[in-house]
C-alpha cells in the first residue's frame, strides 16, 4: 500500500533503498521459491511458517496477512489455544496452515517453505531459529535475538554457515519515520549539531500476571517436556531469569538498538541500577535506571535509559536525542515524536523547503512544495501565516515536525523488508550481526546492575 | 461548583421519559483495567477525545437490571477465530485470553435474543480492553424481529461513511477502555440487539469481551 501522505523524501529515500537492493540483488542468484506458482500481484508466492503463536506471534501474523503473495504454511506452539488461534485467524485470510505442536516436525513435514517466523520465548530463539537456518529456511526472529549472549553468537554463525538470511524484529529500522529521522535529519542536515546526550524511557504501568483458561491449561508434562515449570511460568514468562532477558530486554532492546544504530557506534560503558521493588513474584527487576556513553567521532555521548513496569509516566516510550544545536524526540507513536531547534542554531526554514521537516500545524503533504517556475522562498520574505515567536525574547525552543508518516502496522514495514530481500529485492534492514550489537548492549544491563558498577565493553564484544 | 455541574451532568444523561425520582444508578460493574503488549498508535476520523475522569453514573429506573447475562447469542460468524460466541453473554468481562471471543475481518455482527420484549435503558459494550484499540463502523440496533427486517432501530452509529450500508452514522469513534461503551436505549422496548463492527485499528479482526443489555422486563 502507497502511503499518500508521503512527500516526495520519503519516495527518494524508498527509490534510493531500492536501487541498492536491486544492484545488490543482480547479484543474487534466482531462489528456487521464484519458480513457483505465481500469485495475484505477479510476483511469486513465499512460503512461510510461524513458530510461537502467542501475542507477539499473532502481532505479526496480522501484519504480515497484509503483504501481498505471504502464504502461510504451518503454524506452531505449543500451547493448543494458541496454536488454533493462529490456524483459524489464517483461515479466515484464505491460508491452510498446517499445525503443529513440535517446530522439528513441522520443519521436516513442510518442505517447501521460504522463511519462518520465529516469536517464541526468548529462551528458544536460537534453538527455534538455527534449526529453522540448518534446514534450509530464511529467518525473522523476534528481538531480543536470545537471552544470552552466547546464545546470540550461535544465531549469527547459524546464519553464516548456512548462508540464509536472518533479520531480528528491531522494526523500528524499517520504519519511515526512523530511516528519515537517521538519514535525513541527523545524518544529511546536522539538525541537532553535535549530539551530546540521550534520554529515553519505556514505562508502562502496574499490570496483573497474565492468565490463562482452566479449560486449556497444559498438563505438567508437556509444560516440563519444553522448558517451562508451570503454566504460570509459562504465561508469565518475561518475569523470569530463565526464559527472559528482563525488562531491558522486552522492552528496552527496541529503542537500545536505535542508540547504537543513530548514532553509528557501540556504547563503550554502561552503569545500571536496577530491583524488584513492586513485584513481588517477579525474579526480574521491575525497573531499571542504565547511562551508556557512546564515543562517537564527534565526542562522547551520554545516553540514559530508564524502564519501569509500576508507572506510565512520561508520556510512555520515546527516544530523545540531543544536541547542541537541536533535539529530536523520537517515539514509535507519532504523537510524541518533535523536533526542537535550539536559540543559538541557524534557521531551519530551509530545511522545511526541502522537504526534511515541517512547522507545526502543516497538513501531512509535507512542505508546500515549490512549483518549477518559482524561485526558492527567502527565509523571511512572506509573512507568516501564524505569528513567529523571537527567539531573542524567550527560551521556550521552536518546535517542528517531521513529514513523514506510515500508515502501516508498525511491524509491517520490517516484515516486508524481510520478504523483498528474500526476493532480492532489498538488504535486511536489522541483520544478525547489527543485531547481535545490540543484544549486546542490551545483556550487558543486566550484569551491571548485578555487578552494582560501570562495566565497559571491548569493540570485539560486538562481533559474533 | 463540582456540586452543581454533578446533577447536572446527571440529568443530561437521564432517558428523557422518566423522571429522576424513580432513577437510581445503573449496577454496573466495571473490569480491572488491562494493558498488554506495544501500543498502536493510530488515527481514525471522527475519534471522540478520550476522557481524563470516570464516567459518571448513569441513572435508570430502579429494578433495571442486566437482562443480557446467560442469554442466547448468534454471530454473522459462526466460526469464531477464538473463544466462543457464548462469551458475549457469559458475565465475565476479565478481557485476558479465553473471555473473549473473535471473530473474522470485515463486517460481522453478534446479536443476542433478550428472550422477550423489554423497556431498555443502556447497552454497555466492552470489545477488547486489554489494548488501546478502536472499533471501525460500530452500529447498535435493537428491534422485535429476529431478522432485522422490521421495525428496526438504531441506538448508535459511528459508520460515518456508511461502509456498511446500514446508514451514515453521526457518533464519534472511540477508544476501547475497560469502562466499556455505554449506549443510552433512551427506555425503547426490543427482545433483540445487535451489534456490528468492521475490524479495528490493530487487527482486521473483531471481537467482544462483553455486552450488557440493562432494562426492565
Amino acid at each position: 500500500m502507497t502511503d499518500p501522505h508521503a512527500p516526495d523524501s520519503l519516495d527518494f529515500t524508498r527509490r534510493d533503498f531500492l536501487s541498492t537492493g536491486l544492484k545488490l540483488g543482480a547479484a543474487v542468484l534466482v531462489a528456487p521459491h521464484v519458480a513457483r506458482a505465481q500469485a495475484t500481484s505477479g510476483q511469486a508466492a513465499l512460503n512461510v511458517a510461524l513458530i510461537g503463536c502467542g501475542e507477539q506471534g499473532r502481532v505479526l501474523l496480522n501484519a504480515a496477512l497484509k503483504i501481498p503473495d505471504i502464504r502461510f504454511q504451518a503454524v506452531c506452539d505449543i500451547w493448543p489455544y494458541n496454536r488454533t488461534y493462529a490456524e483459524r485467524l489464517l483461515k479466515k485470510f484464505g491460508h491452510a496452515a498446517q499445525p503443529f505442536e513440535d517446530y522439528r516436525e513441522l520443519l521436516s513435514a513442510v518442505p517447501d517453505l521460504d522463511a519462518v517466523i520465529v516469536a517464541t520465548p526468548d529462551f528458544v530463539h536460537a534453538e527455534h531459529t538455527n534449526a529453522a537456518l540448518r534446514a534450509g529456511k530464511h529467518v525473522y526472529c523476534e528481538k531480543l535475538m536470545a537471552n544470552t549472549v552466547a546464545n546470540a553468537r550461535s544465531m549469527v554463525q547459524a546464519a553464516r554457515e548456512t548462508k540464509k538470511l536472518l533479520q531480528i524484529g528491531h522494526q523500528r529500522r524499517s520504519n519511515p519515520r526512523y530511516q528519515h529521522a537517521r538519514e535525513k535529519v541527523l545524518n544529511d542536515a546536522k539538525l541537532l549539531g553535535r549530539i551530546t546526550n540521550v534520554n529515553s524511557q519505556w514505562n508502562r504501568s502496574v499490570s496483573a500476571d497474565l492468565g490463562w483458561p482452566e479449560k486449556y491449561a497444559l498438563p505438567e508434562a508437556a509444560l516440563h517436556k519444553y522448558g517451562f515449570a508451570n503454566m504460570h511460568e509459562f504465561r508469565n514468562w518475561r518475569w523470569f531469569k530463565k526464559y527472559a532477558g528482563g525488562p531491558i530486554s522486552d522492552l528496552g532492546a527496541h529503542q537500545i538498538d536505535v542508540f547504537n544504530w543513530f548514532l553509528g557506534v557501540n556504547p563503550s560503558s554502561v552503569i545500571a541500577g536496577g530491583g524488584a521493588d513492586y513485584y513481588e513474584n517477579h525474579e526480574w527487576y521491575d525497573n531499571v535506571m542504565t547511562i551508556y556513553e557512546f564515543p562517537t567521532p564527534q565526542g562522547m555521548v551520554r545516553a540514559f535509559y530508564q524502564v519501569l513496569t509500576t508507572t506510565s509516566a512520561g508520556g510512555g516510550y520515546m527516544e530523545y536525542f540531543m544536541g547542541t544545536e537541536g533535539s529530536l524526540k523520537m517515539s514509535e507513536n507519532p504523537a510524541y515524536t518533535k523536533l526542537f531547534r535550539e536559540a543559538r542554531a541557524p534557521e531551519w526554514d530551509q530545511w522545511v523547503q526541502r522537504g526534511f521537516i515541517r512547522k507545526p500545524g502543516t497538513p501531512d503533504e509535507g512542505a508546500e512544495k515549490l512549483l518549477p517556475w518559482e524561485k526558492s522562498r527567502p527565509k523571511f520574505g512572506a509573512p507568516a501565516r501564524t505569528s513567529v515567536v523571537d527567539v531573542r525574547e524567550t527560551a521556550a525552543l521552536s518546535s517542528w515536525d517531521m513529514p513523514v508518516t506510515l500508515d502501516k502496522a508498525i511491524h509491517q514495514p520490517h516484515l516486508e523488508n524481510f520478504f523483498d530481500t528474500i526476493r532480492g529485492k532489498a538488504q535486511l534492514n536489522c541483520p544478525a550481526e547489527s543485531a547481535f550489537a545490540s543484544a549486546v548492549t542490551v545483556l550487558k544491563v543486566n550484569e551491571a546492575v548485578a555487578a552494582r558498577s560501570m562495566l565497559t565493553f571491548k569493540p570485539e564484544d560486538f562481533i559474533a | 461548583m463540582i456540586r452543581r455541574i454533578l446533577p447536572l451532568t446527571l440529568l443530561l444523561i437521564v432517558p428523557a421519559a422518566l423522571s429522576a425520582q424513580d432513577l437510581v444508578p445503573l449496577p454496573l460493574e466495571l473490569p480491572k483495567p488491562l494493558f498488554v503488549g506495544t501500543p498502536v498508535p493510530f488515527k481514525v476520523p471522527n475519534l471522540e477525545k478520550p476522557s481524563t475522569t470516570k464516567r459518571p453514573p448513569f441513572l435508570a429506573p430502579a429494578g433495571t437490571v442486566n437482562l443480557a447475562k446467560g442469554k442466547p447469542v448468534t454471530a454473522s460468524d459462526t466460526f469464531p477465530v477464538i473463544g466462543e460466541i457464548a462469551f458475549v453473554t457469559d458475565g465475565d468481562k476479565e478481557g485476558t485470553e479465553g473471555t473473549f471471543v473473535e471473530f473474522g475481518p470485515e463486517l460481522q455482527w453478534v446479536q443476542i435474543d433478550l428472550g422477550e420484549s423489554a423497556a431498555l435503558s443502556a447497552i454497555v459494550c466492552w470489545h477488547f480492553h486489554a489494548q488501546a484499540r478502536v472499533y471501525h463502523d460500530v452500529i447498535v440496533q435493537v428491534s422485535d424481529d429476529a431478522e432485522f427486517k422490521t421495525g428496526v432501530q438504531t441506538l448508535f452509529n459511528n459508520d460515518i461513511d456508511n461502509t456498511a450500508k446500514l446508514g451514515v452514522g453521526q457518533d464519534p469513534s472511540y477508544i476501547e477502555t475497560s469502562e466499556g461503551r455505554l449506549i443510552d436505549a433512551k427506555g425503547v422496548r426490543a427482545r433483540y440487539v445487535r451489534l456490528y463492527s468492521s475490524g479495528n485499528t490493530t487487527s482486521d479482526l473483531n471481537h467482544y469481551v462483553e455486552v450488557e443489555v440493562f432494562g426492565k422486563k
